[in-house]
């Protein structure tokens, strides 16, 4: 029992390794020299970079092309992940019950999943084609004229947003799998007592996923602010008027169109604030509302 | 007040998909009256509660409750509580929000449903339990939490789905009581369901005995016991169970008959008419079990008194008492 109990903390770390070294060649160290870089002038192109102190933070407070950015993304953010978890935890709950036909609308929940970001993206720009696409149709249908959705700020935000919601596979898959994990008894004895499909909705399914919805939450935030990328570089470009100029595609802009690597890097270095406030601001909520136990 | 809880079943049939699991019962319960229903598992006892209580519908058949029909009645509208088996307490709130949760569905004032569950759990002698979470309690605490969840539905009749099964012996043995006791202060109709003999035998003023969906015999526990309406009825009631000789064999009898003799009944007799060879002794401390074999294979089993003395491979002889002697159809079954 003895040698058992000194030899796990090793075996554990051997078994850690791998996934260690990993982190830290991989992430940990390329966000130091991230930082690093940051305070440089490096180009990525030319010479070795040189230390140029504070210059790059002095550009960036006076950068009102970030304003716009921090901005982008921030109100994607609040359009898009409650979205997402909205459709993923709906239709999760939906299809979590046994039913005729339901694996197919299973499938066809994960399918956009499934499909590349760039595929769904052109598919998109078809959906919201303001002369034929089936979107502005479908408005035609109740009497609504159509919306030239990428031309104009509001509507491309919403359209990105819009895109985004289909790709919602894991959410819904994980969702899916927690619901049929909760007791049936628990709805028994609830009906028993008088409560109803909204009731054991509010009362014991959403208590009772509390935790994952909350997981589902913080992944979702820090995959919202990061993967916008692909749609907004393939419908808009960033464009109108910097609407959809997300923090990473006016990283990338800055990176390998404007050849600032450095300034790219204290960019980078801002969208980790950014994430890091937003996921803390998320999780001092759910302290405060006491969603867990 | 005290004809509340009139409980009749109309030959109730239920089946889940290809699985039939109640045939034509009728059953009638009265007022006030501690019901237990018995059987081996699949025998359609649990789902005898759930008709009751309005989670399943019945394929054919009534449930009839205080002289309404209430097969359009929903779960909450039928005045039933019902404990499950593992209680289904909702672990994601404390033992207080667990007892204050069908009184918040119901609008109750919060003040008076505050001082109904005290008193529910005062009651149980879980007070002291209110603040910790399900999952920080006993197997006989949440027994207790659910007994004192169904005791605030205030309802007219009482379902207990195995309310015991997952409690360990001693425990049990003293929950038993504490039941018996609830329900003589209660007074309320209570259907309770189990596959235990000693619970069967002595926690109801009646036993309903289920095989297969069909109600095999009712009545009075030891009546059940001593004059079992068929084989299956003698076999599963008692422990060990009753010897069945087909044939009536070496306790003489017709080739139409089918012999019973409990092992109580049968003792150890030198000029007793039968022969037999001990296999094993199980000295259980207060009694021991002989199993025996008789030279055309017969088995019997023996129930002596602690250290009776003999040994695997004696040959002994055995004498059954004449008037225990229960004799059944050889082809129904059925009791002659």
């Amino acid at each position: 029992m003895s040698t058992g109990r000194t030899s796990r903390p090793l075996t554990a770390w051997a078994f850690l390794a791998p996934y260690a070294v990993a982190v830290a060649l991989l992430i940990a160290l390329p966000a130091l020299l991230n930082l690093g870089y940051a305070f440089t002038d490096h180009t990525g192109l030319t010479r070795d970079p040189r230390f140029t102190g504070l210059a790059n933070v002095r550009r960036l407070l006076a950068d009102d092309f970030l304003v716009d950015s921090v901005r982008a993304s921030a109100i994607h953010v609040a359009l898009a992940v409650p979205l997402r978890l909205l459709a993923a935890i709906g239709l999760g709950l939906l299809l979590a019950a046994p039913r005729p036909g339901g694996r197919w609308f299973r499938v066809a929940v994960y399918l956009p999943t499934v499909v590349p970001d760039v595929a769904l993206a052109v598919l998109f720009l078809w959906v919201l084609n303001p002369l034929y696409g089936p979107l502005n149709q479908l408005l035609g249908l109740v009497g609504h004229p159509g919306m030239n959705w990428l031309a104009e700020p509001g509507s491309a935000r919403v359209a990105v947003a819009l895109m985004l919601a289909f790709p919602i596979g894991e959410g819904f898959i994980v969702v899916l799998a927690a619901r049929r994990m909760l007791d049936g008894r628990l709805y028994e004895a609830a009906a028993l007592e008088g409560c109803g499909p909204i009731g054991q909705l509010r009362r014991l399914t959403l208590p009772l996923l509390a935790p994952v919805l909350v997981l589902l939450a913080v992944r979702d935030t820090i995959l919202t602010l990061q993967v916008n990328f692909v749609p907004a570089y393939v419908l808009t470009d960033g464009r109108p008027a910097n609407a959809t100029l997300y923090l990473p595609v006016y990283i990338f802009d800055q990176v390998f169109e404007f050849s600032g690597f450095a300034y790219g890097a204290m960019i980078t270095s801002v969208l980790m604030v950014v994430t890091g406030v937003i996921i803390t601001a998320l999780l001092l909520m759910v302290r405060r509302w006491r969603v867990l136990r | 007040m005290a004809e509340q809880g009139v409980i009749r079943l109309e030959s109730l049939t239920k089946s889940y998909g290809k699985v039939v699991a109640l045939d034509g019962v009728d059953l009638a319960v009265r007022a006030g009256e501690m019901v237990t229903l018995v059987g081996p598992s699949g025998s359609g006892k649990s789902t005898i509660l759930r008709l009751i209580a309005g989670l399943d519908r019945p394929d054919r058949g009534r449930v009839v409750v205080d002289g309404q029909d209430v097969a359009r009645v929903p779960p909450h509208r039928r005045a039933v509580a019902m404990v499950f088996q593992d209680y289904a307490l909702y672990p994601h709130l404390t033992v207080r929000g667990n007892l204050l949760f069908g009184l918040r569905v119901r609008r109750v004032r919060r003040a008076e449903a505050e001082d109904r569950a005290r008193a529910a759990a005062d009651r149980l002698g879980i007070a002291d339990l209110l603040d910790r979470y399900p999952d920080e309690t006993s197997g006989g605490q949440r027994q207790r939490i659910a007994l004192a969840r169904a005791l605030l539905r205030e309802p007219t009749v009482y379902l207990l789905d195995e309310p015991l099964a997952s409690l360990d012996a001693p425990l049990r043995f003293a929950t038993r009581a504490d039941l018996l006791t609830l329900h003589r202060e209660l007074g309320t109709t209570t259907i309770h369901v189990t596959h235990d003999q000693a619970e069967a035998m002595t926690l109801g003023d009646r036993v309903v005995v289920l095989d297969h969906g069909r109600v095999r015999q009712i009545g009075p526990p030891q009546q059940v016991y001593d004059e079992p309406a068929d084989t299956f009825v003698a076999g599963f009631l008692g422990s060990p169970p009753m010897n069945l000789v087909p044939g009536g064999g070496v306790l003489g009898g017709g080739t139409d008959l089918t012999l019973g003799v409990r092992p109580e009944d049968l003792r150890l007799d030198p000029d007793g008419p039968v022969a037999t060879t001990v296999e094993a002794v199980e000295a259980l401390g207060s009694e021991a079990i002989l199993l025996t074999r008789c030279d055309d294979g017969t088995r019997l089993t023996v129930r002596t008194g602690p250290r009776p003395g003999v040994w695997p491979g004696d040959q002994v002889r055995l004498r059954a008492d004449p008037g225990r002697i229960h004799r059944f159809d050889a082809d129904t079954g059925r009791r002659r």
